[in-house]
């Protein structure tokens, strides 16, 4: 199990994460950004756990053009 | 070539409200900044909210300058909703254009009727292009890459053909006065996107270009250097010294590129073109002080200076170092504390480095903008002193007001 963690403030809504995490990931149609599905929320910062494969979870944090996601192992 | 008269529109950058304030108060007739992500400096830290607009708006109207916003990326579906909201926002706030480059933004910002000017991500390159924008826009910005020619050319037609946008007044046009070029065609660059996928049409752009490579012989592996090692990073453009030329090709608005730039940078530039426009029209646009000028603009950050595409050059020029050439920088030293408004004394918390009677300091700061000058003489826990080191409250003659968040730097000589 690891930890996901969305600086979503950060987002530029490229739509990496939703690309290659579909389960994880849902782009909003309300302001463009992504959203962490199942995730709770602190001060703007989400975080979520994840059994999804851990090289995909940390491509995705290395790719995101804002840096705002961080894969805690 | 007989329009030098006419009044130039000068629009600056602005990425901060420190730089927005620098910018009117070096005489900008215009800024343009950014909301949230859908602008060119995406990433930016210090990027504004919606929120921020009526504030924007207020501080320009105040100023009697015009305050336009950048949505200028590339839009995806996803976008669209957000694209709209800012957009909405921005008429009821009062902004006064809107710069823009999809077409979906041009369809929904002519749908709400606030106007439009075309960003130069849209490579407005021929008189065709403008008059078939002018349904939407009544400023476009050409390409970075046009020659004066070309550009004399278009304006020309403009008048010829009676080419007119949605204000119901001639399309004017803008072009690029100063500040980084980008080796792609009207900025429409990929290596960003392919290397880290932080799309440059997206405001992500990780500037790859401004980085040494070397080319690698796949047969054997040997690694040439090229002569000149920054072979995809443009020099900056600078047009002051063939500025009346600029102007005399019947351009409107004369842009300062720099969003992500400091406010002294955005202080410096903005006042030197000011200053250069205003010669113009006095006909006093000599060589003296194209020299100066240069010499101003050099003091902040640049990668040394061309004057682009403008003078019919085919290939651009490339910087032979990394980084910056500006021969000042400034160093943090420390921040405002309190103002004594009957004796215009300014106090000041140390918090690096030292300040010495004789340095040149300047103050940034939100509300007062950028202001420079020598220290003649300062005080340190009230009693008078040559030198303050970190951690004491320094207190010194200022004229303009103090704020609590305003930032106190040292200026010195830019050693490469």
């Amino acid at each position: 199990m690891i930890k996901i963690i969305h600086y979503r403030r950060k987002c530029i809504g490229c739509g990496i994460c939703f690309e290659l995490q579909p389960e994880h990931w849902r782009l909003s149609r309300k302001d463009g950004k992504a959203n962490l599905l199942e995730a709770t929320e602190k001060k703007g910062i989400y975080l979520a756990s994840s059994t999804a494969p851990q090289h995909l979870s940390l491509l995705i944090a290395k790719t995101c053009p804002g840096k705002a996601i961080k894969v805690v192992l | 070539m007989n329009n030098i008269k006419k009044q130039i529109e000068l629009l600056a950058p602005a990425g901060s409200f420190e730089a927005l304030t620098a910018a009117i108060q070096a005489g900008a007739d215009a800024v343009y900044f950014g909301v949230e992500q859908l602008n060119m400096r995406a990433r930016a830290a210090n990027t504004f909210a919606t929120e921020d607009l009526p504030h924007i708006v207020q501080q320009c109207n105040q100023a009697n300058s015009k305050a336009y916003l950048a949505l200028n990326t590339v839009l995806y579906d996803h976008d669209i909703k957000l694209m709209r909201r800012i957009m909405d926002t921005a008429k009821r706030s009062g902004v006064h254009a809107i710069i823009v480059s999809d077409h979906a933004a041009m369809a929904y910002g002519k749908s709400i009727n606030i106007p439009l000017h075309i960003s130069t991500q849209a490579n407005i390159s021929n008189i065709e292009t403008v008059e078939f924008f002018s349904v939407y826009a009544d400023v476009m910005v050409l390409a970075r890459e046009l020659s004066l020619k070309q550009v004399a050319e278009i304006t020309r037609e403009i008048k010829r053909r009676k080419i007119i946008g949605p204000s119901g007044k001639p399309v004017r046009i803008e072009v690029f006065a100063h500040g980084a070029l980008c080796m792609a065609i009207s900025g429409k660059c990929y290596l960003s996107l392919h290397t880290q996928f932080a799309s440059a049409n997206r405001g992500a752009c990780i500037q790859n270009c401004r980085r040494p490579y070397v080319v690698t012989d796949k047969e054997d592996g040997y690694e040439f250097e090229i002569d000149n090692e920054y072979i995809m990073s443009a020099k900056d453009l600078c047009t002051i010294d063939i500025l009346d030329q600029v102007i005399a090709s019947g351009v409107s608005v004369l842009k300062i590129e720099g969003r992500g730039r400091s406010a002294d940078y955005v202080h410096i530039t903005t006042r030197c073109y000011k200053e250069a426009l205003e010669s113009i029209n006095k006909n006093q646009f000599t060589s003296e002080k194209i020299e100066r000028w240069k010499n101003e603009l050099s003091r902040v950050y640049n990668r040394s200076f061309w004057e682009g595409y403008y003078l019919g050059r085919k290939l651009g020029e490339w910087t032979d170092q990394s980084g910056s050439v500006a021969t000042e920088k400034k160093i943090y030293i420390g921040r405002g504390t309190r103002y004594y408004p009957q004796r215009k004394v300014g106090e000041f918390l140390l918090e690096a480095n030292t300040l010495t009677s004789g340095d040149t300091i300047m103050v940034i700061g939100k509300k007062e903008g950028v202001h420079q000058a020598k220290l003649h003489e300062l005080r340190v826990n009230g009693k008078m002193a040559q030198k303050a080191n970190k951690g004491d409250l320094v207190t010194f003659l200022w004229e303009p007001k103090i704020w609590e968040d305003d930032k106190l730097y040292k200026i010195i000589e830019n050693k490469k």
